[in-house]
């Protein structure tokens, strides 16, 4: 109830307690993953083999790096919900100029910059055209979806040639997936740290007020940052469309839950202002070991669903009810 | 020329959707000068110091930065020009460092253009040392200060952009005297630096004692600089109001009568800590103490909001427990909150729907809302208060404070209560709507309601109060009578306080 | 609460309607026969039920994102109790109402006592509902039901598809719920200002559970007319019928900020949305071609109803 609490007299707080208390979040899925394994592999070591692993962190990559745009997206106090099916109609983009004969690449850069292109007017019209984001994402998703199954008839696209399946690829032996996962998770955390842009994402969810009396340019900024979190979904699609031979044009189902479970579990508050993108790769990283390791302890195919949901809300309410004792604690 | 007057503003007028706002305003700011602006709400300063902070374009005017003279300036130029803000509902960023917040816009950076986090966390805590708050954890996340250390990571942030000009809008509103005494202190300092400021404020003791010179608007005019040695506490309240206020603190004879609320050992966890009073029929007892003391607290643990850990609540000599505002209510206690916007108001709600808020029962038959009775109560409400609106299919957001804190007080009054609690009740009011809010008080009180306030500003408690209750570390630690009760006396119980906390 | 704009929406949303149907008739003389008219109110029930309850959702600032998921798991739940557990098909049904009732309660016990953001919350059951529809099911329909259970998803009573009456009633009670008690002036108070609304002693987190609750009930029924429509259960039922009822709820004018919207937007939004996939199918345009356009409008709408506001209002 009270905003007046006594000051923090904390002036000289180690560097790890410093670190614990930013990073509390990370630590905690970084623990959970840890524990995972370790129980999990002391049941069935087959668990920690090499290709399970690989599965378990390369097969996810693709959720992990559109958790990153939409970490920004959330952390600057809006949300997406169309990104699934973003990533559906870009993989049916980079799919079509794959087998259209153009150069390969052109298929792997392609969904970068069509997805940056859907989401500058998505950006548009929340910034300037004052339509809250959930309602602009959710029409998007309508438009999206509609759009893709009813140009493409729902056909699947075979005969993808074999040098555009990227996530196949290994780098000194590491699948690509896992290689793009590491370096654009890092890119992002530094980015959003070190650099004016990054941390003006922040003010603009913790407080927008105080952020355009300081002179940061709101609009402009989320449009801006709606077309990078198209680049990541477009980075992602290039992950998700080149694991197989074929592409579906459908939009995967849940999609767009899943990414934005995995930023928010991964400690990006749905209220905006705070959270890393270290975090939603962690999570997503958590989230198909859960998968994986259910399967490798014979839960039931049928019930894998039910245990992942049970076990995000869990994380959700132990999350919630640290949180709930830190407001309680700096009301002291 | 420049370097002496940092800011000059020049016939500026500014309205809003055709309502004149500003009117043909000259107003200049020397370097080293505590200049206080001084009106009514409404009467133009927020509008006043936006256009010089870059927040509104005038309509007409100019406006000379340093050497530069604008028709309008952007935010980043205002800033560029040595012109900084200390907002009153402040603009930081709570989930962000106290380092990050002071520096953010322009943060140091390292050779490659990136954000040095070390400098920056030095270069805070020079800032914060150099303002007195040595014991300020430049990591802190500003979400989790009080209200004075925010202020003061406000002022550093103006401070680390070099400000000329430093704008503070009723800097003192939400602090409690030592806070207050810190804060004049630092103020002072800043002047004898060369820093020009434009202080905003309703209370003239602050303004007698730091300003060089007083500026009073009045609906958009400037009715008069003058320099402070040739006004007195009269005559510019006179210029404020455009009359004369009979009387300030209008408490009459008290007609106390038997004991209506009894508090035994009443605690909340370690914030309310045993306390034991008792309230009568047609009494007002004051509780002062200092921000974060447990004022607020006690009150929402009677109120039900967090209910008691232990000790007994006695009303009428029956003992109730209250663990809900429902309860409470339904108890006949009533609670006029600190926060207005936040928890007292339904702002985008009309008069009528906010006066039945809290009174729902009274204005449906079973579950059904009779619209005809709610407009009727609310109409009586505006007449009983004197609530300066349109009609009671007004909304509330639009009405200026002191009529939105009537709007509270009627919401209550309609639970027709026995108790009421007012925490802060003219807090961020104009001076007429303070005196109207002090003369309801006393009139109620004279009904025989018995009213607990909670108030920071020491004349109020002195004024308005038949008893002074002083808290601390949510502790109760002394009750003076009225005929006791004096600034020195009220003042040395909670100076005493914190003493015993600073020995501790 | 301000009606100028309420009404302003509204008007423009009407606006909207009319010209659809003018529009779609015109293009189709199967359009605007009773007969079609009818029918498409048997189709729209499932999501009206849904989005009529979420309508107080939204009002109150939150949102309920698991009603799909709820279908799902009380239509496979429904089928379970009557099949595999042999109860009569009448407890059957009562059971799977009580099921979704609950389940809406736990979310709004999520809500209220872990002050878990309503986004969030409603993620997470979405998941572990749906995870126990396909746990239940194991991918199993069930068939067979006796003849009268029909009468709800394909019967008629007085020439009307009998949901359409169920769905009218429910619409009727809700508008005056919303628009005229004590409940739902709770409602808009606590989307407007939770604080105020609890400084105020009404119960807050009670009228909250009691929506969600109530949404969870929506769902369930959903899923018995759902069952009785389609004459069979599947674990993926109600897919994504969030998102449509979420949908008309905001092109019904709802904030989705809290605080503001009425029943009456809420049904013109649902009719809209019907008559577009209606009408735009029989004029040959594949059901996903639809979706584009409902998409399209409710962005649509809601700039433009941001443009007339701040045109008047500024």
């Amino acid at each position: 109830m009270s905003v007046e609490a006594a000051p923090a007299f904390r002036p000289h707080r180690s560097a790890l307690t410093r670190f614990i208390s930013a990073y509390g979040q990370e630590i905690v899925i970084a623990c959970a993953i840890l524990v995972l394994f370790a129980v999990v592999s002391a049941v069935n070591p087959r668990f920690l083999g090499a290709n399970n692993l690989n599965t378990i962190i390369s097969g996810n990559a693709y959720i992990a790096v559109a958790a990153i745009g939409m970490s920004m997206i959330i952390i600057t106090g809006n949300i997406d919900v169309s990104v699934g099916a973003l990533i559906g109609v870009l993989a049916t983009v980079a799919g079509n100029i794959a087998i259209s004969g153009a150069p390969i690449w052109v298929a792997w850069v392609a969904p970068i910059f069509v997805g940056m292109a859907v989401n500058t007017i998505v950006g548009m019209l929340v910034a300037y055209g004052k339509i809250p984001a959930i309602v602009v994402t959710l029409g998007m998703l309508s438009i999206l979806r509609g759009g893709l199954v009813s140009v493409t008839g729902g056909a699947w696209i075979n005969n993808l040639p074999p040098e555009f399946l990227l996530a196949q690829r290994r780098f000194l032996d590491v699948p690509v997936p896992v290689w793009m996962m590491i370096v654009l998770t890092i890119a992002a955390f530094l980015w959003m740290r070190y650099t004016a842009f990054g941390r003006s994402l922040y003010a603009i969810g913790g407080n927008p007020e105080a952020a355009r009396a300081a002179g940061i340019p709101i609009e402009r900024r989320i449009v801006q940052v709606f077309a990078i979190h198209g680049a990541f979904a477009g980075l992602a699609t290039i992950l998700f469309a080149t694991q197989l031979k074929i592409i579906q044009s459908t939009v995967p189902p849940n999609l767009e839950l899943t990414i934005i479970t995995a930023a928010v579990i991964g400690g990006v508050s749905i209220l905006g202002g705070t959270g890393t993108v270290i975090g939603s790769t962690l999570a997503a990283i958590l989230f198909s070991a859960i998968g994986s390791a259910l399967i490798f302890i014979n839960v039931s195919a049928y019930w894998l669903r039910a245990v992942i949901g049970a076990l995000i809300l869990i994380t959700v309410l132990i999350d919630m009810m640290r949180r709930n004792r830190e407001m309680r604690g700096a009301g002291r | 020329m420049s370097a002496a007057i940092p800011v000059q503003l020049e016939n500026v007028s500014k309205s809003f959707a055709g309502i004149s706002v500003l009117r043909d305003i000259n107003f200049d700011v020397r370097a080293g000068e505590v200049h206080a602006l001084l009106g009514e709400n409404g009467a133009g300063k927020s509008t006043l110091i936006k256009i010089i902070a870059g927040v509104h374009a005038p309509d007409s005017g100019t406006i000379r930065l340093g050497d530069t003279v604008h028709t309008a300036v952007s935010p980043k130029e205002a800033r560029r020009g040595g012109v900084a803000t200390v907002y009153q509902e402040l603009l930081l960023f709570p989930e962000l460092t106290v380092a990050e917040n002071v520096f953010l816009g322009n943060a140091p950076r390292t050779g490659a253009g990136l954000l040095d986090w070390t400098q920056m966390r030095r270069r805070a805590r020079q800032l914060l040392d150099s303002l007195d708050s040595p014991d300020l954890d430049v990591d802190a996340k500003v979400g989790t200060l009080s209200v004075a250390n925010r202020q003061r990571v406000e002022i550093a942030k103006a401070l680390s952009q070099d400000a000329k000009i430093l704008i503070m809008d009723e800097p003192t509103a939400a602090l409690a005297d030592a806070d207050i005494r810190r804060l004049i202190a630092v103020v002072k300092r800043l002047r004898e630096r060369g820093v020009g400021i434009i202080y905003v404020s309703h209370k003239l003791p602050e303004i007698f004692e730091l300003a060089d010179r007083v500026t009073v608007l009045r609906d958009g005019a400037l009715i008069s600089t003058k320099p402070i040695a040739e006004v007195t506490e009269q005559s510019l309240v006179a210029m404020m109001v455009g009359r004369d206020i009979a009387h300030l603190f209008p408490r009459g004879e008290p007609k106390i009568g038997e004991v209506l609320l009894k508090v035994e050992h009443l605690s909340f966890g370690a914030r309310v800590r045993d306390i034991s009073f008792e309230l009568r029929r047609g009494e007002i007892l004051g509780l002062a103490g200092l921000v974060g003391s447990g004022r607020t607290e006690l009150a929402l643990t009677i109120f039900g909001i967090t209910p008691a850990t232990s000790g007994t609540i006695t009303l009428d000599g029956k003992a109730v427990t209250i663990r809900s505002p429902k309860q409470a209510r339904n108890l006949g206690i009533a609670y006029v909150p600190e926060d207005r916007g936040l928890q007292g108001l339904v702002r985008p709600m009309s008069i009528a729907q906010n006066n039945s808020m809290a009174s729902l029962h009274n204005v449906a038959n079973g579950i059904f809302i009779n619209v005809g009775t709610e407009l009727r109560r609310a109409a009586d409400s505006i007449t009983k208060l004197g609530v300066r609106a349109r009609g009671p299919s007004q909304i509330v957001g639009q009405l200026s404070g002191g009529n939105q804190q009537k709007v509270v007080l009627g919401k209550w009054l309609e639970t027709e209560p026995r108790i009421l609690i007012m925490d802060e009740p003219t807090r961020g009011i104009d001076v007429g709507a303070k005196a109207e809010i002090h003369a309801l008080m006393a009139r109620l009180a004279g009904e025989g309601m018995a009213i607990l306030m909670i108030s920071s500003e020491l004349p109020e408690i002195l004024g308005m109060s038949d008893r002074v209750m002083v808290m601390h570390g949510g502790q109760l630690m002394a009750t003076i009578d009225r005929e006791h009760a004096t600034p020195e006396s009220v003042g040395a119980a909670m100076t005493q306080a914190t003493q015993h906390e600073a020995a501790e | 609460m301000t009606w100028n704009k309420l009404i302003r929406h509204e008007t423009i949303l009407g606006l909207f309607v009319v010209i659809a149907l003018v529009v779609l008739s015109a293009q189709s003389d199967k359009f605007f026969t009773l007969d079609n008219l009818l029918n498409q109110g048997r189709l729209m029930t499932e999501v009206g039920l849904i989005a009529i309850v979420m309508t107080f959702v939204i009002i109150t600032g939150g949102i309920d994102l698991s009603v799909g998921s709820i279908l799902g798991m009380t239509a496979i739940l429904l089928g379970v109790f009557w099949k595999n557990l042999g109860l009569p098909l009448e407890l059957a049904i009562f059971l799977a109402l009580c099921v979704g009732t609950f389940a809406g309660f736990v979310n709004g016990l999520i809500i209220t006592r872990f002050r878990v953001p309503p986004l969030i919350a409603t993620l997470g059951t979405l998941a572990l509902y749906r995870g126990i529809a396909e746990g239940v099911s194991e991918a199993r329909s069930v068939r067979g039901y006796p003849e009268w259970f029909y009468v709800l998803g394909q019967g008629n009573v007085f020439g009307v598809p009998t949901q359409l009456w169920l769905l009218v009633i429910v619409t009727i009670v809700a508008a005056i719920i919303l628009g005229m008690t004590t409940w739902g002036r709770a409602t808009y108070a606590i989307g407007s200002n939770e604080t105020a609304a609890r400084f105020s002693g009404l119960r807050v987190d009670w009228i909250k559970i009691a929506i969600y609750s109530a949404s969870g009930f929506a769902a369930a029924l959903a899923a018995v007319i759902f069952v009785s429509r389609v004459s069979t259960t599947r674990s993926d039922m109600g897919t994504g019928i969030e998102l449509d009822a979420i949908t008309a709820v905001v092109l019904g004018g709802t904030s989705i900020f809290g605080g503001r919207g009425t029943i009456i937007g809420t049904v013109l939004g649902l009719i809209l949305i019907q008559a577009l996939k209606n009408g735009l199918s029989l004029a040959g345009v594949k059901s996903d071609g639809t979706i584009v356009l409902i998409g399209a409008a409710l962005i649509l709408t809601i700039l433009i109803s941001n443009l007339v506001y701040r045109g008047g209002t500024r």
